[in-house]
């Protein structure tokens, strides 16, 4: 369904680059820098940096990551209100491996995704007759798993503390927005660009990939990480709580 | 030398039981839902837990699957302690599970429903359970009535062959041709050597079925019964009408509790023998008879009183 709706938001923004790839000169220089660096946006005239800011940017950093939040906030809460949960730990399994298992359930949405958005990608630049770097797609996608993980795990951390699912869902929903919101806007001024280094968004930065070839494989190192901290603390909860 | 032989013989007691729950309470702020319950099920007995809607039973089952912590004191499911997540997690593979509330993934069908549990934990019993209890098995859960819901709940229950199975409330939904099968069937699991934890708020249910009978009242564990003792407790709900407005002195008997006049019609709950009940019904002129179940409330309150606790005889 996600990778339908990218492909349809895909082509027309593939439609709509080459009829504007000369406004786009004229409106970076009509906007304040200030507007782009709230975005991350660069080089809007060029393919890389036009998919960079118009798809990655905002659909795959904000929206697919208000989607993994939404996710795995639902994950442990819905089950555990709906009662599917005493049927689950009527087995012979741990509740560990119940959270282990739920998260690891992730890598469907985000293979799909991933594989199905980049090729769509990929084909489209081609279809206008642009290339387009195909390393540096694949990295576009495979540093944003870490990303799209931890907020992921926000979601999961929240899913085992909050007993709603609804509740549990709206606040992981929320807090990845604003988590974005604060990356975004403490990037406008150096003094307080210090603010986002506990932002998610901060350690993947999609314009630097696609527009400047830049890989930070640390700071995907330290997604990783956050996520599997995360992970650890919904299921230290999860074996204390009752369901 | 006595006191020792004395205390192995505790010691070998305590591996037998089943379900032994020692003290076993659960707090909800101000709510107690479990307080201080001690018993024992021993194997390869049907015990009934019998008690009115919302007075706890749920919750100590819930306790015993460990899927919630007790405030204080213990309980044991097959020798694991409740408290011990891993041993409790072990003994789960001879355990099967009937909730009340049947929390199955919807859009699976309940075939693939089956599927899932049966890769935790096994399912060589599960065509032959299919041949009793037929949900239909190639359609989603989500659109299964009530009793479809039970008879999968049931099959999840028993298709890994478990020494115990609890059941809450395992009747609901069913209509009266598949709960008369779901209490044959029991019977025969407890025959071939399970051990059944049955809980329910339908007293001629647990009269019928069981062998031993905890009667839990308000979160605490009044009375445990044999059946023999509990079959005497029973009642009757009964409403006559009669053509005209009748004596009440003449009419009641002291085998009625919270009898009601209204106009023509007398209700009541009736505890003495049915037997009984018929012969002094047949001595007046009566236009219409109801009888049924009595609500469980008012009958715990004649046995065990108001208080929770059993009065004698």
């Amino acid at each position: 369904m996600l990778v339908v709706v990218f492909a349809l938001l895909s082509a027309l923004y593939f439609s709509m680059f080459p009829g504007i790839q000369e406004e786009m000169e004229a409106f970076e220089e009509a906007f304040p820098a200030f507007m782009f660096d709230l975005f991350g946006i660069e080089e809007l005239h060029t393919i890389e940096g036009f998919i960079a800011a118009e798809i990655y940017s905002f659909f795959w950093v904000l929206l697919l990551g208000v989607y993994f939040a939404y996710v795995g906030a639902g994950l442990i809460a819905s089950d555990v209100e709906d009662r599917r949960m005493d049927l689950t730990l009527s087995n012979p399994v741990s509740r560990e491996s119940v959270v282990l298992q739920k998260a690891a359930a992730l890598w469907v949405p985000l293979v799909a995704l991933n594989v199905g958005v980049a090729v769509i990608v990929y084909l489209g630049a081609l279809a206008i007759g642009e290339s387009f770097d195909p390393v540096a797609l694949a990295m576009v996608h495979l540093l944003s798993v870490p990303y799209l993980l931890v907020c992921a795990g926000i979601g999961i951390v929240l899913s085992v503390v909050i007993e709603r699912a609804r509740t549990a869902r709206a606040v992981a929903l929320s807090l990845v927005v604003l988590l974005w919101l604060i990356d975004g806007v403490s990037r406008l001024d150096d003094d307080y660009e210090w603010i986002g280094a506990a932002t998610p968004s901060r350690y993947y930065e999609e314009t630097d990939i696609l527009v400047h070839e830049e890989y930070a494989f640390l700071d995907a190192g330290i997604l990783l990480v956050a996520f599997l901290v995360l992970l650890a603390a919904a299921v230290v909860v999860f074996t204390r709580r009752d369901v | 030398m006595c006191a020792r032989t004395q205390a192995a013989e505790t010691g070998s007691e305590k591996q037998t039981a089943t379900i032994r729950l020692d003290g076993l309470t659960k707090r909800y702020g101000e709510i107690i839902a479990n307080d201080d319950v001690s018993f024992e099920v021993r194997p390869g007995e049907i015990f009934g837990y019998l008690g009115p809607n919302g007075a706890g039973k749920t919750t100590t089952i819930r306790l015993l699957l460990g899927l919630i912590k007790p405030t204080s004191g213990s309980a044991e499911v097959l020798g694991a302690d409740v408290r011990d997540r891993r041993a409790l997690t072990e003994a789960k593979a001879e355990v099967g599970y009937l909730p009340d509330e049947l929390g199955f993934e919807e859009r699976l069908t309940g075939r693939q429903v089956l599927d899932y549990f049966a890769r935790m934990r096994g399912d060589e019993r599960r065509e032959e359970l299919l041949d009793l209890f037929r949900p239909p098995l190639d359609r989603p859960v989500e659109t299964y009535s009530s009793g479809n819901r039970r008879m999968l709940g049931i099959v999840q229950a028993f298709m890994h062959d478990p020494e115990l199975v609890i059941m809450d409330e395992p009747t609901s939904g069913l209509d009266p041709l598949k709960q008369d099968r779901m209490h044959a069937f029991v019977a025969e699991e407890r025959d071939a050597g399970k051990t059944i934890f049955f809980s329910s708020h339908v007293l001629s249910e647990v009269q019928h079925v069981c062998d031993r009978v905890g009667i839990v009242r308000e979160g605490k564990l009044v009375a445990l019964e044999n059946i023999d003792d509990l079959l005497e407790r029973g009642g009757k709900r009964v409403r006559v009408q009669f053509p005209e407005p009748v004596d009440e002195d003449r009419f009641g008997t002291s085998e009625m509790i919270d009898v009601e006049t209204v106009d023509r019609t007398v209700r009541f709950t009736y505890t003495g023998e049915p037997a009984t009940l018929l012969e002094h019904l047949v001595q007046f002129r009566i236009e219409d008879v109801d009888v049924g179940d009595p609500k469980l409330d008012d009958i715990f309150k004649h046995y065990y009183g108001d208080d929770g606790d059993a009065e004698a005889g």
